[in-house]
């Protein structure tokens, strides 16, 4: 290579006979910590749902479990992912280069597969609570990571199916975010539909962040369709309902909300008063799910309720800690072994299964109505379940599942 | 990931086909009308900063947030009704905008303008952090004003009266402006303090206080717009992140300088999102930029633009 | 100011202590961050030949820094190619092509419409990457697993990767000197003097511009297609338009027409915003940037390496600056 200045080259054939990697981690240093990375968006359109509260809920887990597992101490690393796939990328892999054990959270979807994708890389563990993207468990899924709370499909499934169910609810019109996600989601609501005997007749690819959505929801007006179904997500929601409710649209067909979290309705209550959504856990829903939220209330501070995957990643840290006993080491792999199939209930998860086919945790999931401000209990008490569905039907069946898994 | 489950374009398009009827297509057309209405207003107050001031605003989009949150917080601590925000809140940020003119920007006006662009490029990440970390991202939510919700019969369709309204004012206010820059005393005054200060000072006119007025009420427009958008939209410290760059577009395919060039462009290119959005959705933000590429390709001065202004 | 001291005794000292700084840098900070280091300063150096040289401010970098990113791992990830030298010279020759036919197009223009035009073309690709989900993975991005090969060399170590990274930014570093000292780049520089003048000489200015744009585009696309690779992934970040702005900024950190200063700039940059966001500062880290940039420009406008070396050499007197306008925003070469 005749470009190759003499210095350059010593320097990069010193370089590569120098001793290059970090060290092997050998199970033996019994008294190095263990440590959960959680990633987690600090400041930015998912800090209510997840951020602070993760946080703290997630350390309440570490507490509530003794501090300590198999004779080491357990520590909480807190990364800001900022809603940036590649930066967050580097940050997971230097925090398993310097001994994290388990990533956890990645409240993003674009954000969890950069991550899974480094935890598969690194042999070490992932579990997405936040995330919603189904791919996580179909064409994106690997050994090392497991997808928690929900998805696409079982938003879908639950919300749609419910709906879909009525005799004037055949015909639907969706708002869709042009992205991932919100394809993922029409393809989900799609299949989900069909067996009632409903169908999409349109749907807009949204370019999402729109805020004026006046266009598409005169359109859906226009085209006769029962049912709207607003199939995106965070302020692009937030806009279409403002929007639906000025047009008058919410009188003329039934509106189906895809995604909804409960600290959205905190945000802005009277825009999703009498929406119908599916979630993963309601902090009300029962005795065990209220007595943990008070303990989180307590800690959180500020009278904030948590939401359901704030209580997830604290399931999550739980279950893990478990099984990290149970096997005797933190080895991913053994991990894994042990987990998949292995069948489970806490606070957060009924019925709850680690599927050994695409590492989908399944569990029942929940219908509810949003309660308008004038009729709650207390605060935060936005939610009425209206049905619970198992798991079975909540989440894609196994023989569906697009995974291909390799292993 | 791409599913095909949902209708193909070619499938959407025919169902779009199958309901264009008129009154279907004149809706969408006002609710071009009113996307252009807001563009139109941030238009023209960028278009009236770089036309006279020769400066690149950058932080146009942030003034219209922190118009629409002085709105939020006026209403939230001092129970300010939307009216009264109409008229407030362009002041507030023009003064605020004032501020910044005379403590920062006007050390570098004799440098080249690429300079003002990358200081009030500095200016939007400083802004919008700050309310973001006050206000956090999610959004505020600003109440539609009671007198306006609902909706009004226009004889072949219902229209929502808030959109009405907005169509109304902003065309309202451009022909203000522009009357007021093109055709009166002091308008002149303006121009011709911005191409040659030298002399019309030396009429006695004190430039410098002008070019600060200039700058603040062009600020306090993109306020105006940012009002009018709170109820309409979610309140949130990005808000004027996505738009401020097809505001740009706008300018430079209407022609740098040009305020009537603004205000058309602004108003057309808002019709043709709205349709286009009807035909195929996905594109309707890019428009905006294959038009300008088109137009700097075919007439590069802008449509309404005269002589290139060299930077 | 700065030609001479590029080419000259002074040049080679900056030079050489960059270079050791390089070469220690993945023991001095983490592997793949430290490839990210490298992979910003070449950008930025690619930047500054069109802005500190050419005189062109491109406020759509983003689109050969990304787009040539996006390439490289849609043919490893979708086509399987295995082989390191092949991905990243399909991804260059994707910036090539583009910055060619984006040149053609913008170069007509100066200033704020130059500036504006290529930020359109680049959201109309930020656009396409969105549409063609299939390839590019949409807002998921897309992950590949392996980095390839060079000539049966496995790169997966993240300190080799970074050495042949930084090998690569050397040499286009060293290409970047050799363009703006040459003849070219004296025409140039005539060019940013006064390009009446040039033209009533004879020089084809629109040519010439072409050139540099091409140039600097493809150098940018060699920086990201190493970054896309050596991160193993490629997102749409990389082709947002807020990246083209931080290129911007960084360069003039460090201080345009100065070559070493846009490294420098780089450096600081991206260090600051990667360890900023990591510390408690963590959610200000745009308002700590912005200020910071703020203030670079209403009191350090020559970049970081600009001060020094106006500090350094116009108190020796070497400089003989442009008198008659003396806060350009370029600033001319030496006699």
């Amino acid at each position: 290579m005749k470009f190759f200045r003499p210095q350059m080259a010593l320097a990069v054939m010193a370089a590569m006979l120098l001793p290059i990697g970090a060290p092997v981690r050998t199970g033996a240093a019994d008294t190095t910590p263990v440590k959960i990375a959680l990633i987690t968006d600090m400041s930015g359109i998912y800090a209510s749902l997840s951020g602070e509260g993760a946080a703290v809920a997630t350390k309440m887990a570490v507490a509530d479990f003794g501090g300590k597992v198999l004779g080491r101490p357990i520590e909480v690393d807190v990364i800001d992912h900022r809603n940036d796939a590649q930066g967050s990328a580097v940050k997971a892999r230097e925090a398993l280069d310097n001994g994290a054990d388990l990533l956890l959270d990645m409240t993003n979807s674009g954000v969890a597969l950069a991550d899974a994708a480094v935890a598969k890389e690194k042999h070490k563990l992932a579990i997405v609570t936040g995330a919603a993207s189904s791919a996580l468990t179909g064409a994106n899924c690997n050994k090392y990571t497991y997808h928690y709370a929900y998805d696409t499909y079982a938003l879908a499934s639950s919300t749609g199916r419910n709906i879909a169910r009525q005799a004037d609810a055949k015909t639907w019109y969706g708002i869709v975010p042009n992205y991932a996600f919100g394809t993922q989601m029409l393809a989900d609501f799609t299949a989900a539909i069909k067996p009632e005997g409903a169908k999409f007749v349109h749907a807009d690819m949204i370019p999402p962040g729109s805020a004026d959505f006046s266009a598409f929801l005169l359109s859906a007006k226009n085209s006769g369709a029962q049912v709207l179904g607003v199939l995106n997500a965070g302020a692009d929601t937030v806009n279409t309902m403002k929007q639906v409710k000025q047009f008058g649209i919410d009188k003329q067909m039934k509106i189906a909300v895809g995604l909804l979290f409960l600290t959205d309705v905190d945000a802005l209550p009277d825009v999703f008063a009498g929406s119908r959504i599916t979630t993963s856990w309601y902090w009300n829903e029962d005795k065990a799910a209220r007595a943990w939220a008070d303990r989180f209330t307590k800690a959180r501070g500020q009278g904030l309720r948590p939401s359901d995957i704030q209580a997830s990643d604290y399931s999550a840290t739980i279950q893990w800690l478990n099984a990290v006993k149970a096997v005797g080491s933190t080895d991913a792999d053994k991990i894994v072994a042990y987990l998949d199939g292995r069948q489970f209930n806490d606070f957060y998860v009924h019925g709850g299964e680690w599927r050994a086919r695409d590492h989908r945790v399944t569990h029942d999931m929940y219908v509810v109505d949003v309660i308008p401000k004038e009729q709650i209990k207390e605060p935060h008490a936005w939610f009425k379940i209206v049905q619970t569905i198992a798991p079975g039907r909540a989440f894609r069946p196994e023989s569906q599942s697009t995974c291909k898994k390799d292993w | 990931m791409q599913y095909s489950a949902g209708p193909t374009f070619s499938e959407g398009l025919l169902l779009a086909q199958a309901s264009l009827t008129p009154s279907f297509l004149l809706e969408q057309v006002f609710n071009g009308l009113v996307r252009g209405g807001f563009y139109a207003l941030l238009a023209l107050g960028l278009s009236i900063i770089f036309g006279m001031l020769r400066i690149v605003n950058f932080a146009h989009g942030a003034m219209y947030m922190l118009g629409a949150f002085v709105a939020y917080e006026g209403a939230l601590q001092f129970h300010l009704p939307f009216f009264a925000a109409l008229i407030v809140a362009p002041i507030v940020v023009a003064a605020f905008g004032l501020l910044i003119e005379t403590l920062l920007l006007r050390r570098l006006y004799n440098l080249d303008p690429l300079y003002n662009l990358l200081f009030t490029f500095a200016l939007v990440l400083v802004i919008e952090d700050a309310m973001r970390l006050q206000f956090g991202a999610l959004g505020s939510p600003y109440e539609m004003p009671a007198l306006l919700s609902g909706q009004t019969n226009l004889g072949l369709f219902a229209y929502p009266t808030y959109q009405l309204f907005v169509i109304v004012v902003s065309i309202l206010v451009c022909l203000a402006v522009y009357l007021v820059v093109e055709r009166s005393p002091l308008g002149a005054r303006i121009r011709a303090a911005t191409e040659n200060p030298e002399l019309t000072r030396a009429f006695g006119i004190n430039t410098s206080r002008l070019v600060s007025g200039v700058f603040a009420f062009g600020v306090g427009l993109a306020a105006f717009a940012g009002v009018l958008n709170a109820p309409y939209t979610n309140v949130t410290p990005s808000m004027g992140d996505s738009i401020i760059i097809s505001t740009f577009a706008i300018v430079v395919i209407g022609g740098l300088g040009s305020l009537r060039g603004s205000i058309v462009t602004a108003f057309a290119l808002g019709v043709i999102q709205a349709l286009g959005a009807v035909f195929y959705p996905p594109i309707a933000n890019t428009l905006i930029f294959i038009v300008m590429v088109l137009v700097i390709l075919f007439k590069p001065s802008g449509l309404f633009g005269t002589t290139e202004r060299a930077a | 100011m700065t030609l001479a001291v590029i080419a000259g005794r002074g040049g080679l000292f900056v030079g050489l202590a960059l270079l050791a700084i390089g070469l220690a840098l993945p023991y001095l900070v983490y592997p793949v961050f430290a490839i990210q280091l490298v992979c910003f300063a070449l950008v930025a150096v690619s930047f500054d030949l069109l802005l500190g040289f050419t005189g062109l401010l491109s406020f759509g970098h983003a689109m050969f820094f990304g787009g040539a990113g996006y390439v490289a791992t849609i043919l490893i990830a979708r086509v399987g190619w295995t082989s390191f030298p092949a991905a990243v010279a399909a991804a260059v020759l994707y910036a090539l092509v583009l910055s060619l036919a984006v040149g053609a197009v913008a170069v007509r223009r100066s200033g704020i419409y130059f500036a504006m035009v290529t930020l359109a073309i680049a959201q109309v690709q930020f656009f396409v990457a969105y549409e063609l989900a299939d390839l590019t993975g949409g807002e998921n991005g897309i992950q590949i697993v392996t980095r390839g090969s060079l000539f049966g060399f496995s790169l997966e170590n993240d300190r080799v990767f970074y050495y042949l990274a930084l090998l690569i930014t050397v040499l286009g570093v060293l290409f970047a000197i050799r363009v703006v000292s040459s003849p070219y780049g004296a025409v140039l520089a005539a060019m940013r003097e006064n390009e009446q003048r040039a033209r009533s000489i004879g020089y084809d200015t629109n040519r010439f511009k072409l050139g540099a744009f091409v140039m600097s585009g493809t150098l940018a696309g060699l920086a990201g297609a190493m970054f896309a690779i050596g991160n193993r992934l490629s997102g749409l970040d990389s082709v947002d338009w807020h990246l083209s702005g931080k290129i911007v900024m960084m360069t003039i950190l460090g201080g345009i027409g100065t070559i070493f200063g846009p490294i420098v700039g780089a450096g600081l940059f991206e260090s600051l915003e990667y360890y900023l966001s990591k510390g408690p500062l963590g959610d200000k880290t745009n308002f700590a940037m912005g200020l910071i940039f703020a203030a670079i420009i209403l009191i350090a406008r020559r970049g970081i390496v600009g001060e020094i070396l106006h500090r350094v050499f116009a108190s020796r007197r070497r400089l003989i600056e442009d008198e008659e306008n003396p806060d350009r925003l370029i600033v001319g070469p030496l006699g």
